[in-house]
């Protein structure tokens, strides 16, 4: 513990001395360099953590617009939508709006089409449970609010330590989190799987099954999960469907109703690698062990 | 090869089933079966299979294992079954009609159909929830009939159905469905995957419930299929000599497309998209015993059926708890297979 508070200290007096030199030059994750002259004043996301992430930092005037997924982030609204990050995006409509800042993920032609177009991008996103972490300094970094960063940074991590903390000690319940109908579920090295083992869940999914895999419905019932999570819910999947999927009747799970139907709102907290991983923590812990909060 | 005449001159009399080979065939899918039975996820073995089938039909299930064999294993083995003999009870029936070695049950555009039909209640479901309720192999089914059905209106001349015509507004139908799916994956980007998944096939999730619903359009296909062994070698020969010989060729083709699309759709709604089989396997099992269809219809069943088992099984033990959609199963394993048959004959031939 002292460590850890001994760590703190220094990271938040490394984030102060470092904050603000100019010109800025950084490496994304696509392995191209960009430099800013100056703190951006403008501000595309297009991406939803990276957007909720700027917001976090109080950076969230500096946007001038955000992808359709962003979309209903506080303090976002009236914000232009430029559409998916991936797929259906509008590069002039970006390019028109003179950003000197485009957050992308590495994903997709995007960021390409930015950079040619002689925009300043960063490319990369967080796709596991600690580079969400990492993205908080890195967007920290690129907005100029570094000290933001390391106070978000602690106070998520205090948030998912006082989660972890009520949970001790409690005999964790089998976790089937399906992602759709297919069905598609979470191995543990997964962002999503990191949550679960957080929340006092133990994913039925071993870990060499990687982390998104097409299971067996079969396997689904030898491991008879204690409790059955649907983020496949907002895509028609129910208590009455999961009944009555053959042979799926007599799980546990089924039988004692421990089955949670996640609304889109849920499944978009516990998607978001970002500044809500506390509570998309908390909620999932909520699930598994309801007599600890 | 489709145009055999010794297969016609012995359709012309009628004569008894040889009952060897379709007999050899019903064996060695009923022991494909118990293999597939026996392997999976969870190892169970012939014995505890035998007695879980058992205490299914006699209605005395108890504990897990007796679940996994009679509710999920035993009518997915047994639907992989029905899939893979309708599929090629369907190749059989278009590469007949159409004297096309190119012909395969997806011809008329059911496949694309069916897969549009199915990528919009995966990913509408949510705000449409009509959708929901009539499920994925129901608007599957219908959006693969709609499609046939269209294709064939569009593709009607005159008083006839020109096959020219009708490839080609399969294949136009086809692209704009197809289209119209990639669209709504688009759309739908987080449900992308099960779409996908879908379209390449699967038997997770199948269900004695699937297996009815199935059943009676595959049996009323594959009976008026089979009664048309003698018109389809008539066909052979073409339609202008198929006529003069007395066949009623445009009357046939309606009814014979009507068969091979409701067998195709069956199928297709219950399992997904599973390519190659309905190609392939009439092919195969032609080089085999040749392209007399009194033979062929029902051994390219049988094979279809034994092929469709054994690609299950490896799509669900490969990579055992997960999965692989049994469509990629089928086109990876069953082409090589395929050029080897292929390549065999052919040597044989011109040695012969």
């Amino acid at each position: 513990m002292l460590l850890f508070r001994t760590l703190l200290i220094m990271a938040l007096w490394l984030a102060t001395a470092l904050a603000s030199s100019y010109p800025l030059t950084l490496t994304d994750e696509q392995g191209y360099t960009l430099t800013l002259t100056g703190e951006p004043q403008r501000v595309v996301s297009m991406l939803p953590s990276h957007t909720e992430t700027v917001c976090a930092l109080n950076g969230c005037l500096t946007l001038v617009g955000i992808d359709d997924f962003s979309a209903g982030i506080p303090n976002t609204s009236g914000l232009p939508t430029l559409g998916g990050g991936l797929f259906g995006f509008s590069l002039e409509a970006i390019v028109a709006l003179e950003p000197d800042l485009v957050l992308v993920s590495e994903f997709g032609e995007l960021a390409g089409a930015l950079r040619q177009a002689g925009l300043t991008v960063y490319a990369g996103s967080p796709q596991r449970f600690e580079d969400a972490f990492t993205f908080f300094e890195i967007i920290g970094q690129l907005v100029n609010r570094q000290e933001e960063a390391a106070q978000l940074a602690t106070s998520v991590r205090a948030e998912i330590a006082a989660v972890v903390a009520a949970v001790a000690g409690r005999t964790p319940p089998t976790v089937y989190y399906e992602l759709d109908a297919t069905p598609f579920s979470v191995g543990p090295g997964s962002f999503i799987g990191v949550l679960i083992a957080k929340a006092g869940g133990q994913n039925i999914v071993p870990a060499e099954l990687g982390d998104f895999p097409m299971l067996d419905p079969e396997f689904v019932i030898s491991a008879d999960p204690e409790i059955i999570v649907l983020a496949s819910a907002p895509y028609g999947e129910s208590v009455a469907t999961v009944a009555a999927r053959p042979g799926w009747a007599t799980l546990t799970a089924v039988v004692e109703g421990a089955i949670i139907e996640l609304t889109s709102a849920q499944v978009d907290l516990i998607n978001r690698p970002g500044p809500n991983l506390g509570a998309a923590v908390r909620l999932l812990a909520s699930f598994f062990h309801p007599d600890a909060f | 090869m489709l145009s055999d005449p010794a297969a016609l001159t012995t359709a012309a009399a009628p004569r008894r089933l040889p009952l060897g080979l379709p007999l050899l065939g019903l064996a060695i899918l009923l022991a494909v079966i118990g293999l597939a039975a026996s392997i999976g996820a969870v190892p169970i073995s012939l014995r505890e299979v035998v007695g879980g089938v058992w205490r299914g039909l006699t209605g005395e299930l108890s504990g897990p294992l007796d679940t996994i064999i009679w509710q999920m294993r035993l009518p997915r083995v047994l639907l992989a079954a029905l899939v893979g003999g309708s599929l090629a009870l369907a190749g059989v029936a278009y590469q007949g009609l159409f004297r096309n070695p190119l012909a395969d049950p997806y011809l008329l555009g059911v496949a694309s159909g069916a897969g549009f039909g199915a990528s919009l209640v995966l990913a509408f479901s949510a705000t449409v929830p009509l959708l929901a309720q009539l499920g994925v192999p129901l608007v599957a089914f219908i959006c693969a009939l709609a499609a046939a059905l269209l294709v064939t209106v569009l593709a009607r001349q005159g008083g006839g159905l020109p096959l020219v015509a009708l490839i080609l507004a399969g294949v136009v139908v086809g692209s704009i469905l197809t289209a119209a799916t990639s669209l709504t994956m688009l759309a739908a980007r987080e449900q992308a995957a099960g779409v996908l998944a879908w379209l390449l096939g699967s038997f997770a999730f199948a269900g004695w419930a699937k297996l009815a619903s199935a059943l009676p359009f595959v049996l009323v296909a594959a009976v008026v299929i089979w009664l048309s062994h003698r018109a389809l070698n008539l066909l052979a020969l073409g339609e202008e000599q198929a006529a003069q010989l007395g066949l009623p060729v445009e009357a046939f083709k309606l009814l014979l497309i009507g068969a091979a699309t409701l067998a195709t759709a069956a199928a297709v709604s219950v399992s997904g998209v599973i390519g190659f089989v309905g190609l392939m396997v009439p092919h195969a099992v032609r080089l085999w015993v040749g392209a007399d269809h009194y033979r062929l219809i029902p051994l390219a069943c049988l094979a279809g059926a034994v092929f469709m088992v054994l690609a299950d099984l490896l799509a669900r033990t490969v990579i055992a708890p997960s999965e692989l959609p049994v469509g990629v199963i089928t086109a990876l394993v069953g082409g090589p297979f395929f050029l080897a048959v292929l390549r065999r004959s052919s040597l044989h031939r011109r040695e012969g």
